[in-house]
């Protein structure tokens, strides 16, 4: 790994942390830093280290693990489908996400047929979890049923990707019926429900992510090696000893598991997945070593960033934080792509 | 020694058959080139030599080993292979060559591995283009970088399939020249497929005809006749005498 490259992901590392902490000091209650400061030492107002530690960490933690699972998902299926299209979505995750979410609010909180009762009923029910599981639990059963479907074709990437986009049609058909016998508050809360957003995060779901992210993680990088072979295509993979069909399993199966995980507990946080990897391996280069973290702390880069604007420019209420990333991502992207921001020379 | 005996495959249960009992047999040290219409099935055949696909019925049994016995990561250090468009997603001349070692070093390489990198670089004239990204160079020194890849794991076999498709015709006479020189002071051998008749009567020592997935015609350069053309490539075409030299 060259010196550059390392002091680049370390230069990252600094801004991701700074960026962190300067999250901590920015929010609708209005706290000077010196309160947000004291607050973080559980000094002054109840309310101030409430914020602090019940509202801004869980918050900036989420943004910090969904940003770099979300942004490695993407990468890993880029490179192990060779389409860089692709996203962590393309198995259709999110669309059995969405599905099994309604279906909660919906049908099983009560709306299906009855109205009445508030947008926070339909939401969170009587479990506050329970849309999450159900969110997850189709997301993971989807993901399994198309792995198992491709395995008939030893994962060629064409069929996971038409397989991907068929699945993620059946679901949107599905939400859709759902939604049209809903009532109107219950679709309010399913479409509030599918606007990503950070504040949903506590501890508990912090530290489920971290250990689906951190194991994920771990397994690509002991992969690196393998994903640089991918990348002179499969056949060549193979011959330098790579079991291509297992690896394409694995990365497909942990990728999804990472979008479902953080889509389940955080709603739909879009184009993440898809931006951050581009913007890393333009910065550094496509070798796997360098591209999963770079991905990794690019993603908590976006997400934080785009968090805090969302949080400071919804005047009370934050802004769906899927869209301001795409606001924000969007624009330094088309810069990247066409060369505005020069592609290394290795 | 490669020895193929009654090679059959097929893509799915369905599809038809690909591949119906190939045999061929190749000596140490021997450069054999494969001929035939496109959909013959050598791409099929390189892709079981490879790995990434699974024969139906048959071996392939290369010194005294049956490829299909082995683990990938063990089949990898005695089967290279060069592909026709070589792409290497953007990363440096070493770290492409590197990845030749990744069956010998399997998760992270060691200095050995990289000492055994510099050393092929050195040889191969690409020391100097080492830090620079392998899919940036020409089309000649693209295919030196899948080379010295190939043999940077010391294999017993390299596959080349259509290696000169991409080269205009004075890289194709240096690659002849190389993959020559790798059968002969390696004493690696080789099986390449080729389009062209007559770059492949410059390169091999032994010829196989192709036909609907089996061996038609096998045989020294003397199997380079009128007849044999016509049966395999449905055209006859006088090539007495033509040499591409």
């Amino acid at each position: 790994m060259k010196k550059k490259n390392t002091l680049i992901l370390i230069l990252l590392a600094a801004t991701v942390f700074a960026m962190a902490l300067f999250c901590l000091f920015v929010g609708s209650s209005h706290m000077t830093p010196g309160e947000c400061f004291d607050a973080l030492f559980r000094k002054g107002s109840a309310s101030a280290v409430r914020i602090i530690y019940s509202i801004r960490i869980p918050r900036i933690l989420a943004a910090l693990i969904a940003g770099a699972g979300l942004s490695v998902s993407g990468l890993i299926m880029q490179t192990t489908l060779g389409n860089r299209m692709a996203s962590p979505s393309t198995l259709g995750v999110s669309n059995a996400a969405v599905f099994g979410a309604n279906l909660s609010i919906i049908a099983l909180a009560g709306g299906f047929l009855t109205a009445g009762k508030n947008i926070s009923f339909y939401s969170t029910g009587t479990n506050p979890y329970a849309t999450s599981l159900l969110a997850f639990i189709f997301s993971v059963g989807s993901v399994l049923l198309i792995l198992g479907l491709c395995r008939l074709r030893s994962f060629s990437p064409s069929v996971v990707v038409l397989a991907g986009i068929a699945m993620g049609s059946v679901w949107t058909a599905a939400t859709t019926i759902l939604q049209f016998y809903a009532t109107d508050v219950g679709l309010s809360a399913a479409v509030i429900w599918s606007f990503g957003d950070l504040g949903r995060a506590t501890y508990e779901t912090d530290i489920i992510m971290l250990l689906v992210v951190l194991a994920s993680l771990l397994f690509f990088i002991l992969m690196s090696w393998k994903y640089n072979a991918l990348l002179s295509g499969s056949s060549t993979a193979a011959s330098l000893g790579v079991n291509v069909e297992r690896l394409r399993f694995l990365s497909l199966l942990l990728a999804s598991l990472i979008t479902a995980v953080c889509v389940s507990y955080l709603g739909i946080i879009g184009f993440v997945g898809i931006i951050c990897p581009h913007i890393a391996k333009k910065l550094l280069g496509q070798d796997h070593r360098i591209s999963i973290p770079a991905s990794a702390l690019t993603g908590s880069l976006l997400l934080l960033a785009a968090d805090t604007l969302s949080r400071s420019i919804g005047s009370g209420s934050a802004l769906p934080v899927g869209a301001v990333t795409s606001l924000l991502g969007a624009p330094f992207f088309i810069a990247v792509i066409l060369g505005g921001w020069r592609h290394r020379d290795a | 020694m490669l020895e193929i005996n009654n090679l059959t495959f097929r893509y799915g249960r369905r599809l038809p058959i690909v591949l119906d009992g190939l045999k061929l047999t190749l000596g140490d040290g021997e450069i054999g080139v494969l001929l035939g219409k496109n959909g013959a099935g050598k791409s099929t055949l390189f892709k079981i030599l490879t790995g990434l696909e699974r024969p139906s019925s048959g071996s392939i049994v290369l010194n005294s080993c049956n490829l299909a016995a082995i683990s990938p990561r063990e089949r990898a250090k005695q089967v290279a292979y060069v592909p026709q468009s070589v792409t290497f997603g953007d990363l440096s001349v070493f770290d492409t060559v590197l990845t030749g070692r990744l069956a010998h070093f399997g998760l992270s390489a060691g200095e050995a591995d990289r000492e055994v990198v510099n050393e092929i670089l050195e040889e191969m004239g690409l020391a100097d283009f080492a830090e620079r990204s392998a899919d940036r160079l020409s089309g000649g020194e693209k295919q030196k970088v899948a080379i010295a890849r190939a043999i940077v794991g010391n294999p017993s076999l390299i596959v080349f399939d259509e290696p000169t498709g991409n080269l205009d015709l004075a890289n194709e006479m240096l690659l002849i020249c190389e993959m020559k020189k790798l059968a002969k002071e390696r004493g690696i051998t080789i099986l390449c497929s080729l389009h062209n008749i007559y770059e492949a009567k410059e390169l091999g020592d032994r010829f196989f005809f192709m036909k609907n997935g089996v061996v038609a015609h096998a045989g020294g350069k003397d199997i380079f006749t009128e007849d044999v053309i016509e049966d395999v490539f449905g055209v006859r075409i006088n090539i007495t005498g033509r040499n591409i030299l």
